[in-house]
């Protein structure tokens, strides 16, 4: 578990910093964890994830129209005894701060986000990203106390456990960053 | 009509059914005794109602689900409708509280009236029904809430003015109150 970007801030390189993991192997992790519902606003790192949820009846894949209707929808299901989490990307966990700080942290609803970074170049690390929304969501969760876990490459893929096991222990909001596009 | 006169209408046909209050509802709701079991209330963050409510009818189809909305949250979150009218719910019961004014804030209009039957029906609900009469709406909930959902109940509330209350309840513990009791009562 990261507050901060993986690496250290410095020149960039050609080598990627993030690699790829399969969304075959996401898929698996979702099952393996009885995550009953994945609610996503789609997300272009995640396209292939997204096609394999498509194709599945379980989980059952919700598309929805804003960041903040899924959290709330999250909720209800968490109410209601399901096991749901979210998939989405940078930019719409930054629209959806008002309701992670209302329902996730506030009413302390377990709140599993699977976030792609939208727009990263895989070469530099978050922090040096010169596109704000990449660089700035570690900071951003930092600030309002969000553990965040970053996926920077297959080896990483069991943070994906870690932080939906976190979320559940801690009734609130764990964000799984992930660094490069699904294969 | 007034909100007190819709309120008492609505706790009387809600037969069991779980609700979610939000805004100028949520202290009617409380008052009029329906608060207290197999509720949840939508706090600090205006607009997610509907949502908060769509979780709770696809996670327990069993149950009929009441969302006590306003209108100046639902403008909000507007593309609720269509994610609801999307998921199509048959157990959902959207009743929206219009005054045409963010009353919380003093009774500023709303950018501008809107048809909230007609955007429902265009989104995907199975039926909408406006009300500005309470006992018109008394008479017909009974047969609106045995039909088929996702509907929108629209109605149209008298404006109030006066200080702005809230119940000392937090939503974390509504939460897992209404976590446990769904738990300990599963679908059959």
């Amino acid at each position: 578990m990261s507050t901060a970007g993986p690496g250290s801030p410095g020149a960039a390189t050609a080598t990627p910093v993030a690699r790829s993991v399969a969304a075959s192997v996401l898929f698996r992790e979702i099952q393996r964890l009885g995550i009953t519902h994945v609610i996503t606003v789609p997300d272009t790192h995640q396209k292939t994830l997204l096609a394999l949820l498509a194709a599945s009846d379980t989980p059952r894949l919700l598309t929805v129209c804003t960041e903040d209707e899924a959290i709330a929808i999250n909720a209800g299901l968490y109410i209601g005894g399901q096991r749901p989490m979210l998939l989405i990307q940078n930019n719409g966990l930054l629209a959806s701060l008002n309701a992670l700080k209302a329902i996730a942290l506030d009413a302390r609803v377990p709140t599993l986000l699977l976030v792609g970074q939208f727009a990263r170049d895989v070469t530099r690390t978050n922090a040096e990203s010169p596109v704000r929304a990449v660089r700035m969501i570690e900071p951003t969760l930092a600030t309002w106390g969000v553990p965040c876990y970053p996926i920077e490459g297959p080896e990483d893929v069991p943070h994906f456990a870690e932080a939906y096991q976190r979320a559940q222990d801690e009734r609130g909001p764990a964000v799984v960053l992930l660094g490069a596009p699904t294969s | 009509m007034r909100r007190e006169d819709a309120i008492a209408t609505l706790a009387a046909a809600r037969n069991g059914a779980l609700s979610v209050a939000t805004m100028q509802t949520v202290l009617a709701w409380h008052e009029a005794g329906q608060a207290a079991q197999d509720h949840v209330d939508n706090m600090g963050c205006m607009g997610t109602a509907s949502a908060l409510g769509l979780g709770l009818a696809l996670a327990r189809p069993d149950r009929k689900v009441m969302v006590l909305d306003g209108d100046g949250s639902l403008l909000m979150q507007l593309g609720s409708l269509v994610t609801i009218g999307g998921a199509a719910p048959p157990n959902y019961y959207h009743f929206v509280f219009d005054n045409g004014v963010y009353e919380t804030t003093g009774n500023q209009p709303l950018p501008a009236r809107v048809d909230f039957c007609g955007l429902a029906r265009s989104a995907g609900y199975r039926q909408a029904h406006s009300f500005a009469d309470a006992g018109a709406l008394a008479a017909a909930l009974p047969a609106i809430l045995a039909s088929q959902g996702p509907v929108l109940i629209h109605l149209s509330i008298e404006r109030e003015e006066g200080p702005i209350r809230w119940p000392r309840v937090k939503m974390a513990d509504q939460v897992q109150a209404l976590k446990e009791r769904l738990a300990a009562a599963p679908p059959r």
